[in-house]
């Protein structure tokens, strides 16, 4: 199959481009 | 984590027969008018049940609502309007205001209280869910859920519904915007606690905690002034809830600030910030004790000793003594006098309401069906109960909701004996 042309779209991201859970929070702790 | 929160009692309405004799004038309309009796009584049950699931909840609220749309959304096309509007009378309590009920004749006063009853359940669930000792991450996120939909629907009461009611709600009454709001940001806040919660355990950065517990703290203080101008009687056992997270969530956001401060070399600063965060939860505490004290609709619980309470009055005690101790060992900071200030944005965690929006109206209206329903013909009981029907509707009394959650909730509080 050839490659997607775009990214797939994600809604976890948060308007800073950072990956968030469910709950809004970084998907990765900080500390 | 095992959280608690106040609720308000659920609203209590008649029982509505929607018999419209004389103006139903089909098979098809017969049966709508049926079937609004049927589904309203049936969700009216299903609020009071406590095996009922958010699923089934949320279809039989739209099947009632959906139903009811065809007496509200406009339907003549030439005049826009729904002549069905004002045909049948509701009569509803309000959450604050005991057993006095209102009446109106209009449709959209009842879709609108049985709404925000929905969204009364929302919360109650949420509640029910929270207050279990061990919740798991699924539960945490159906209470976060829960939460955020209540709030979209009494958002969307305040902000789209009610100010179209022909009458101007009454003062303190559920459909009083200031009522609305601090309801809408209640239900925010509350959904803001369990990401705290969450954060904790994902031991996420303290200034990220801080942030959204502050943030969180302002929406019980904005919820709080909200219902500063209503009748004390009715409201000031819900607001010395409402204080009560306001100054826990300020020393959650304190003693979190401390810790961050700690973290850069700021020891003196974080003393400070740790002393406001201990006066905080005193605070807190003699407003539990306010509130276990202050008649009012709502449940009797003892706050101060559940186990979310004192928690936090332990951890700030360690971690200011921690403090105090690298002070006096390698800091030697001057403690300021003055709390920091706190300026903290929360980035991460906010809650917005979930958009609410009404179902499009039930496929039994269809042109035909909206047409059978003739008003110039008067609403009209049958034959030899003609009189006895006429009397009983206007007799039917507002009979109290028989709640299973107005219980005090099991306390997962330990004690130290």
């Amino acid at each position: 199959p050839s490659a997607p042309e775009s990214l797939p779209e994600n809604k976890n991201i948060n308007k800073d481009g950072v990956l968030v859970d469910e709950f809004g929070l970084p998907q990765i702790p900080a500390t | 984590m095992a959280y608690w929160f106040h609720r308000n009692p659920f609203k209590a309405t008649a029982p509505v027969s929607f018999k419209l004799y004389g103006v139903a004038t089909s098979g098809d309309a017969g049966k709508i008018c049926n079937e609004l009796r049927i589904s309203r009584a049936r969700l009216l049950d299903l609020l009071t049940d406590v095996t009922c699931t958010v699923e089934t909840m949320k279809n039989a609220a739209e099947l009632y609502t959906s139903l009811l749309q065809g007496f509200i959304s406009a339907q003549d096309e030439d005049t826009k309007e729904n002549k069905l509007r004002y045909i049948q009378k509701f009569k509803w309590t309000d959450t604050l205001l005991g057993n006095e009920d209102r009446t109106q004749q209009d449709a959209l006063f009842e879709l609108v209280s049985m709404a925000c009853n929905v969204a009364l359940w929302y919360t109650k669930f949420a509640s029910r869910l929270a207050g279990k000792e061990d919740i798991s991450t699924d539960e945490a996120k159906e209470v976060h859920t829960c939460l955020k939909v209540a709030a979209g629907i009494f958002k969307s009461i305040k902000e789209e519904h009610a100010s179209r009611l022909l009458e101007t709600p009454g003062k303190g009454t559920d459909l009083d915007p200031r009522v609305l709001e601090a309801y809408t940001v209640q239900s925010q806040a509350e959904a803001q606690e369990v990401t705290i919660a969450r954060a904790i355990d994902m031991k996420h950065s303290a200034n990220i905690i801080s942030s959204l517990a502050y943030e969180t703290a302002g929406y019980y203080q904005k919820a709080d002034k909200e219902l500063s101008t209503l009748e004390p009687k009715y409201s000031t056992k819900w607001r010395n809830y409402l204080q009560l997270k306001n100054c826990f969530y300020m020393a959650y956001a304190y003693s979190f600030n401390g810790q961050n401060l700690l973290a850069a070399d700021k020891c003196g600063e974080a003393i400070r910030s740790l002393q406001e965060a201990e006066k905080m939860h005193s605070q807190a505490d003699a407003l539990c004790s306010e509130y276990r004290h202050t008649k009012g609709p709502g449940n009797n619980v003892k706050p101060s000793e559940h186990i979310f309470f004192q928690k936090l009055g332990t951890n700030v005690k360690i971690t200011l003594e921690k403090c105090q101790r690298e002070n006096g060992f390698i800091y030697f900071h001057k403690v300021p006098p003055d709390p920091p200030v706190l300026e903290l944005k929360a980035n991460y965690g906010l809650v917005q309401p979930i958009d609410f929006e009404l179902p499009a109206p039930h496929v039994l209206w269809t042109k035909k069906s909206y047409a059978a329903f003739d008003i110039s013909l008067k609403p009209s009981a049958e034959g030899k109960d003609k009189e006895k029907d006429k009397k009983k509707e206007e007799d039917v009394k507002v009979k109290p909701m028989k709640e299973p959650d107005l219980q005090p909730q099991k306390d997962t509080g330990c004690s130290i004996s």
